[in-house]
């Protein structure tokens, strides 16, 4: 088919555009007085700055993690700027910038509590290190939901800080996740109280703009016995020639007959055709479904980003709690993703279910890596993974590399099936000779290839995954 | 011969690499008996149009077996079919661990490569891990892999002793069903000594 | 002769360094129906091919005018939109995604390159209930995968539709027969000559007679290692089933 597709020139990453706001910055590096300093600027308690130098030291005692399919870049820690915020206007202290309301509205990103066709969506926007704007908290907190700012929850909140944080992702888990630990900066605290079933959706979003800096947010969500959240993030940087790094920490508690639903539409900025700059996007999420009967759900759509390093992972503790991880994961020209799950059983009768659905173009490498452990006394367990790549051309690669540990549960099943495939001429022509163009046959035919992980989005998500599927493959035949 | 018809591991040796080249086909059976403590690294290479490999495998571990499978098919040039198959039971205190990678270098195209490994786990005592890996280099191949790690269906068990097959002989039964597609590769005598110690 | 749509002139064309056709004219007039049958191998499936610019296919010598445009000249989406349709010998699945995404997808990229305004949801929706009851589908098929896990006649049925969707000028039909029973067939010829006007014309390449008990054409062609060998009327065919191909 290559001879027929003429070369389509490459789209521009719509979203990425710098805002000229001036910003405030902690000097350049890392060291305890650089956090020291991070600390005292958002204010913190002594509990809290304890925290972060245990977790400094930690990391420095720590290697960066080599085991991903991936060549990441050298990153030099002492080479970033940790901490980077919008200076407040002094006439206006309690209003949002508007070069910032501007920016998140360019980024469809709404700021004010309007009532969108769509239905409603409450949003904590993150710019830099900082939460800018946080809608809807009165009409969730009438309900007892906490929906705000990290800093503003430790200030405001500090026993269930104390009582949640690091409670999933410990300070040493890994490389990244310990760097976090010691220099994060805000992101988003959600508590849904007992029996309560969050009203509208709950949303993060995350820009970076300022150069040099990287990216530290923190997430930590608490669902009550009964209670139910579904929760969506996305994010989005400027077109750089510098990599950037971004390294968060999500943490999820499940109780007892909680749901929660976890949705991302990663859209950082991949780099350009020929692999220069982008996100490094190296983060560490986990769920801990700690409750009996409790669910946990992670959709993932990854279309951004030079280099992702990320595994949405569960541990199913409470008898009978489910999992399922449903991904969509596009590299193209020079992109790497190094992308999967873990799923742990733990209690009897736990579930989970893996799709998904790789798709390589370019020269990109994609990776599925997942584990699926059956633990002593996770009697009657069962997981079912399927992992499918799409290659599309033949400089990419495409790879899988599950593990099934079962320690001795002879009453456990897990299943684990992989196919490997590319868009067939053959469909192609179909397509073209219904007169559609190259570029909307491949696009129709790759969300096809990943419906049944996109139809688990949230509607307000679903059209802007599509479309983002379609975007990052322009130039992906020629 | 590039490899015999049937390795009994952990007995007779393997060779570590071979290669098989254009038209050529190598067709070989390992087993893994009661009593086994074996390190097993076999790595193949298609290096040629029509290169062909069919592999397959079976073990009975149980009390302190140890086994660690470790096969790698590397399809370094295009045009070549690999199969392999692996069924295995592990019991008693065993350990088993199947690591099985297919490997598809850049412009191996038209590849065909399959792996299936499948393994029953019937005791508290024992432990199963499986790592069947792709790696995949060129677009127009097909490639797929497939594993589970489960136990024996109770269901098809009280089927067979509603028949009035004794429960023992039931749960042998089983056993055998789901080595068959590998002891069908065996000579007939060499099968019945492997289903009749089950 | 009525106004030409289609004008083959000398067509040659091949398919990995084998020729596979060698020379062939004809002019289907608007309005006109015709048969173009042949043996196995005669190059049947591949005029239809070279037609619709399958790539791959090369054509090496001769020219193709289509309602006065070069065909050769244009991109497969492009001769769908100038209005030439084919029915695939074997229709193609496309997992995932639906008939309505997909017929969708192909009006609005040929509305777009005519420079018409795109069809509201509703308009669409109408559309798509008429010509499904047309042929004689079931609503639910609107929600099924392109042809995924469709029996044979299904899939026709589906060619046949997307053909009503379409409403081409030329539509060339590659074995639409095969493999389908008296019932299947007849839902198909029925399309056929419904659709059937003094603008819209259509090649219909069989193998055997028994499409053409039910659409009657114009003119009948006898193409035999990649050339035309015999044009007639309807005669043709009962020749051809007296004494088969071998005679001619």
């Amino acid at each position: 088919m290559d001879s027929t597709l003429k070369e389509l020139t490459a789209k521009e990453y719509g979203e990425g555009f710098v805002t000229e706001v001036e910003e405030d910055f902690v000097p350049k590096g890392l060291d305890e007085d650089i956090i020291r300093l991070i600390s005292a600027r958002k204010g913190e308690p002594e509990w809290l700055l304890d925290f972060r130098l245990k977790a400094f030291r930690r990391w420095r005692g720590m290697k960066q993690p080599s085991w991903g399919h991936l060549t990441l870049p050298a990153i030099d820690y002492q080479d970033i700027v940790y901490w980077a915020a919008p200076k407040r206007d002094a006439d206006r202290p309690k209003e949002i910038d508007p070069a910032l309301m501007e920016t998140f509205d360019k980024l469809g990103i709404p700021l004010r509590e309007r009532k969108a066709l769509a239905g409603v969506v409450a949003v904590d926007a993150v710019f830099d290190s900082v939460s800018v704007a946080t809608t809807f908290r009165e009409t969730l907190s009438e309900k007892g939901i906490i929906f705000c700012p990290f800093s503003e929850a430790v200030r405001d909140y500090p026993d269930l800080v104390k009582k949640y944080l690091a409670s999933v992702v410990p300070v040493g888990d890994n490389y990244f996740a310990a760097l976090n630990s010691a220099v994060f900066s805000d992101g988003t605290f959600c508590y849904i109280p007992r029996g309560v079933k969050c009203p509208m959706e709950l949303s993060s979003y995350f820009r970076i703009n300022a150069s040099g800096t990287g990216q530290f947010e923190r997430t930590l969500i608490v669902a009550e016995e009964g209670s139910s959240l579904s929760y969506m993030e996305g994010c989005t940087a400027p077109m750089r020639d510098e990599h950037q790094l971004h390294a968060a920490v999500v943490e999820i508690v499940v109780e007892k007959d909680a749901d929660v639903r976890y949705s991302t539409v990663q859209n950082w900025y991949p780099g350009d055709a020929e692999g220069r700059g982008g996100i490094l996007n190296l983060v560490t999420k986990r769920g801990l479904c700690r409750g009996e009967g409790s669910h946990l759900s992670w959709t993932q759509v990854e279309t951004g980003s030079a280099v992702t390093w990320k595994y949405p992972s569960t541990v199913l503790q409470g008898n009978g709690s489910s999992s399922e991880f449903y991904s969509v994961a596009l590299t193209n020209n020079f992109q790497q993703a190094d992308t999967g799950t873990k799923m742990v059983h733990i209690g009897r009768g736990t579930r989970s279910r893996i799709v998904s659905k790789g798709i390589s173009a370019g020269r990109s490498q994609n990776s599925y890596r997942g584990l699926v452990r059956i633990n002593p006394g996770a009697e009657g367990a069962r997981n079912y993974s399927q992992c499918d790549s799409l290659l599309i051309g033949s400089r990419c690669g495409a790879h899988t590399f599950p593990v099934i540990q079962n320690m001795g549960v002879a009453s456990a099943t897990v299943e684990h099936e992989a196919t490997t495939s590319k868009i067939s001429d053959d469909q192609l022509f179909y397509c073209l000779q219904r007169g559609i163009p190259p570029e909307e046959a491949v696009g129709l035919i790759v969300n096809g290839y990943a419906r049944e992980v996109l139809q688990r989005l949230p509607m307000e998500f679903a059209v802007e995954a599509r479309k983002l599927l379609q975007v990052s493959l322009e130039g992906a035949i020629g | 011969m590039k490899m015999k018809g049937i390795y009994l591991l952990g007995t007779d040796k393997l060779p570590s690499t071979v290669r098989i080249g254009e038209g050529e086909k190598v067709r070989t059976t390992l087993v893994a008996l009661p009593g086994v403590a074996a390190d097993v690294n076999l790595e193949v290479v298609l290096d040629g149009e029509g290169a062909e490999l069919d592999i397959a495998g079976l073990y009975v571990c149980s009390g302190s077996d140890r086994l660690n499978l470790n096969v790698n098919v590397r399809h370094d040039r295009g045009g070549g079919i690999s199969r392999q198959l692996f069924r295995g039971i592990a019991g008693g205190g065993s350990a088993v661990e199947f690591n099985g990678l297919v490997y598809v270098a850049p412009d191996a195209q038209k590849t065909k490569a399959s792996q299936e490994s499948r393994a029953l786990l019937l005791s508290r005592g024992a432990r199963v891990q499986a790592k069947p890996q792709l790696e995949i280099y060129a677009d127009d191949v097909e490639c797929s892999h497939g594993a589970t790690v489960g136990f024996p269906d109770e269901e098809e068990l009280f089927y067979m002793r509603s028949r009035g097959i004794p429960e023992e002989e039931a749960r042998r039964l089983q056993m055998v069903s789901f080595l068959a597609p590998v002891l069908e590769r065996l000579p007939q005598e060499f099968a019945d000594r492997i289903t009749e110690e089950l | 002769m009525k106004e030409k749509l289609l004008e083959i002139r000398n067509l040659c064309a091949s398919a990995d360094g084998h020729e596979i056709l060698r020379g062939i004219d004809l002019e289907v007039g608007r309005g006109e129906v015709h048969a173009i049958m042949g043996p196995n191998g005669a190059g049947k499936s591949t005029l239809s091919a070279v037609l619709a610019g399958k790539p791959d296919y090369t054509v090496t010598d001769g020219s193709v005018g289509f309602g006065g445009k070069n065909l050769l000249e244009m991109t497969p989406e492009e001769r769908s939109w100038a209005g030439l349709f084919l029915s695939f010998q074997y229709p193609v699945e496309i997992p995932g995604v639906s008939i309505t995404n997909f017929m969708k997808a192909a009006l609005s990229a040929r509305r777009k390159a005519w420079g018409k305004p795109e069809m509201t949801p509703p308009e669409f929706l109408k559309l798509m209930k008429e010509k499904m009851a047309f042929v004689g589908m079931k609503p639910e098929f609107a929600k099924r995968d392109v042809n995924a896990g469709f029996s044979g006649g299904e899939k026709k049925r589906n060619e046949i539709f997307q053909m009503a969707m379409l409403s081409p000028v030329l539509s060339i039909l590659d074995e639409t027969d095969s493999g389908l029973d008296v019932d299947a067939l007849r839902v198909v010829a029925e399309g056929v000559n419904s659709m059937r006007t003094p603008e819209t014309s259509f090649v219909v390449i069989t193998h055997y007679n028994r499409l053409l008990e039910y659409i009657v054409p114009d003119y009948v062609h006898i193409l035999k290692e990649g050339r035309i060998v015999r044009t007639g009327g309807v005669e043709l065919v009962a020749e051809i089933e007296k004494n088969g191909y071998a005679a001619l």
